[in-house]
């Protein structure tokens, strides 16, 4: 069985305390229960969870759904959004299975990416070396004011924003990242591959599409 | 709660539906209930344009008038969730489909094992769960599982669903196990999300499917453009190897296509070449580069993903021949599939060619008898004990003629039917059946080592060999040899009874 991996990786900075922490760990936990309900996500998907503050954690590796515990995700420090990039294709590197002998490649794995600050590390070196990987959809989030520049270096084609880091929004957010994962139906499209945020399902009014 | 009232341009009606009691999205629409939860208000996500309204006024007029405002047409109500209305949102403009809620057989009452570890107690049962056997060992619990006879059942109304849109020169152009809706418990089926159907030369489709049920044609033409006229799009033949690729699925609990043929490493081009252009049957007789690998299977997928052990032929012949036509013949020249009419037929003869298991822990507890091996229970390999009575089906065209075979036959067990379907060969055992020919018209039962059948309503049931009348209520012991004309008429058939030894 082929897997679909998905990293989340998320800022963890001391900005994201209060509210908005909770709210990404409510909406992890929804995110979880939801693609367990989903037979056809329970079969393919694995989650790990990343997270960023002063530097760089895998807090919760590729597991598979039904072994998948939420971690609690703490807020402090500033954002090693750099660092965070290194790890997730270090992870990649490491766990998504290529095609060998009898075995299938896994899935590209999905990338889901949020933030509400700016980095404080060495960007750029984590870029590039996040660059050297394939990666199917890349999603960056920017919460609050975010700087949507340099997301889109990581995601060109879909960075998208939540003006609030509220529970509601968080919880529109975790939905369409659920939508997106247990999207299954394709669309008939005339001669070309969907690109960017095309591939996914349209985001709800709580998130805009930065262009 | 936050109801929202909606009223219908075209019939007047109104309706209401709570923003806040989302039943779930999809790539096309969002679905919500009423309050009642008698119906659901399927929300459009994208603007309808005017062809796409014109099709989905079809949708909820004509074409739902052609098959239920006939006689008989209550039969279709089970069989499918055909939207009836069409409003449009006030607030937003959006245009959204009313549609009944199924059935309450299509909730899970117990969901999943574990105290229902998944949560998915209430929740509708979309295919997928019952269509693999990792998610029916792993995760679903044992109440919700059902009968193998069941699933037979399951497919018998999918076939017949489908085959009355292909009559109407419809196409569902998506079906999947996502849309269509199972119930193992009851031998329930229904076809949901009828609003993207496709009329030949008048819609075009929107979809190309879903994954793992889409033609292979259609996904190696998938990047040509869509006026090209090498371009394959959902049509009724594709809809058939959809409908060939669910029964198989839900008979034997794998995909046919999904072997261990590695294509390319690139994941997404392998699966379009595998699924696509080079799809092969993972059984297929002669090219047997794409078998399962078992050393790769999780073990809950065994042993129904070891086509070793579980060769489709456990299906019966009637099924097995066209699994061969979907997926050998027809998996690359679409004008050789099935149609929905030759499933419906295939899986009504095999239902007369099951055996309860005699093993009370065997967890399909009814199976195919083959008797050109030593009769066993192909999911527990619990053997056949006794003697079991084979009739063989014969039918004339005219009085003067003589009895031919007929290719059916059927396997008795205690307590089972002999139904009007099986005495006259114009009956057929499907939604025109009237109340009477519903109605047994006998039954089998072992007493004392000995079978029997005993007649209830054949008023002209004549023992051919020994030459006596059975009147209603009158019995005749099964032996080896015995002819029976189940009726005079010219449409009453012959059985000649066959008794097989068991172990």
């Amino acid at each position: 069985m082929r897997r679909l991996p998905v990293y989340l990786v998320l800022d963890a900075s001391g900005s994201m305390s209060g509210e908005p922490i909770q709210a990404v760990n409510n909406g992890v936990q929804m995110l979880v229960s939801a693609l367990r309900q989903d037979p056809q996500a329970l079969e393919t998907a694995y989650l790990s969870v990343i997270t960023f503050d002063s530097s760089a954690h895998e807090l919760v590796p590729l597991t598979d759904l039904p072994s998948f515990q939420a971690p609690n995700v703490t807020a402090s420090g500033v954002t090693a959004m750099g660092e965070a990039l290194e790890l997730v294709a270090n992870c990649a590197r490491r766990d998504v299975i290529k095609a060998s002998g009898t075995q299938k490649a896994d899935w590209r794995p999905m990338v889901f990416i949020m933030t509400d600050g700016m980095p404080t590390d060495d960007f750029e070196k984590g870029l590039a070396r996040f660059k050297q990987e394939k990666w199917g959809a890349i999603v960056a989030c920017a919460v609050n004011d975010a700087d949507t520049d340099i997301l889109k270096k990581i995601a060109p084609e879909s960075v998208v924003a939540l003006d609030t880091a509220d529970s509601a929004a968080m919880s529109a957010f975790f939905k369409w990242v659920t939508a997106s994962i247990g999207l299954s139906s394709k669309s008939v499209q005339n001669g070309k591959e969907l690109e960017g945020l095309d591939q996914l399902p349209p985001p709800p009014p709580e998130i805009q599409v930065v262009v | 709660m936050s109801v929202i009232n909606v009223k219908s341009e075209l019939t007047g009606k109104t309706y209401q539906f709570d923003s806040e009691k989302h039943a779930g999205t999809g790539a096309v629409k969002e679905v919500y209930f009423s309050p009642d939860r008698s119906y659901v208000v399927q929300k459009f996500i994208k603007t309808q344009d005017s062809r796409s309204l014109e099709r989905l006024k079809l949708i909820v007029g004509k074409y739902r008038e052609s098959i239920f405002n006939q006689a008989g047409g209550d039969y279709w109500e089970t069989v499918f969730c055909w939207p009836t209305d069409i409003v449009t949102i006030p607030s937003t403009g959006q245009v959204a489909l009313i549609a009944p809620t199924y059935g309450k057989e299509f909730f899970f009452q117990y969901g999943s094992q574990n105290n229902d570890m998944l949560g998915i107690k209430g929740r509708d049962k979309e295919g997928k769960w019952f269509a693999s056997a990792h998610h029916q060992q792993r995760f679903i619990d044992k109440r919700e599982r059902g009968e193998w006879r069941n699933y037979l059942g399951m497919c018998i109304k999918m076939s017949r669903a489908v085959k009355r849109l292909h009559a109407a020169g419809l196409a569902h152009s998506d079906l999947s196990y996502r849309n269509v809706l199972v119930d193992p418990l009851s031998g329930s089926a229904a076809v949901i999300d009828i609003d993207g159907l496709v009329v030949p030369q008048k819609f075009p489709p929107d979809v190309v499917g879903t994954p793992g049920f889409i033609a292979p044609e259609v996904l190696k033409t998938l990047s040509l453009p869509i006026t090209d006229k090498g371009r394959f799009l959902p049509c009724i033949e594709t809809d058939r190897h959809a409908l060939a690729v669910l029964i198989y699925m839900y008979v034997l609990y794998r995909h046919p296509l999904q072997g261990g043929k590695i294509h390319d490493p690139e994941p997404g081009r392998d699966e379009e070449l595998h699924m696509g252009e080079r799809a092969l049957f993972i059984e297929h007789p002669t090219d047997k580069s794409n078998r399962p690998v078992v050393g790769n299977l999780r073990p809950t997928d065994l042993p129904y993903a070891d086509i070793r052990k579980m060769p489709s032929c456990i299906a019966g012949p009637y099924l097995n021949e066209l699994f061969h036509k979907s997926f050998v013949d027809g998996l690359h020249q679409p004008h050789l599939r099935p149609s929905a009419n030759d499933w419906e037929t295939a899986l009504v003869k095999t239902v007369d060619l099951i055996q309860p298991c005699s093993n009370s822990d065997c967890a399909q507890k009814w199976y195919v008898f083959d008797n050109s091996t030593k009769p066993a229970c192909p999911f527990c390999g619990t053997k056949y004990k006794g003697l079991l009575p084979v009739l063989n089906l014969y039918f004339r065209r005219k009085q003067s003629d003589p009895f031919r075979p007929e290719n059916h036959r059927l396997m008795v067990y205690t307590d089972q039917y002999l139904y009007p379907w099986h005495v006259h060969r114009h009956i057929a055992p499907n939604e025109r059946l009237t109340p009477d020919q519903k109605k047994p018209v006998g039954y089998f039962v072992l007493h004392n080592g000995q079978w029997w059948f005993v007649n209830q309503l054949l008023t002209t049931l004549k023992d051919v060999t020994n030459k006596k009348v059975i009147p209603p209520g009158g019995k005749v012991e099964l032996v080896d040899g015995l002819q029976l004309l189940l009726s005079s008429e010219d449409t009453g058939r012959l059985v000649q009874v066959q008794m097989v030894k068991g172990a």
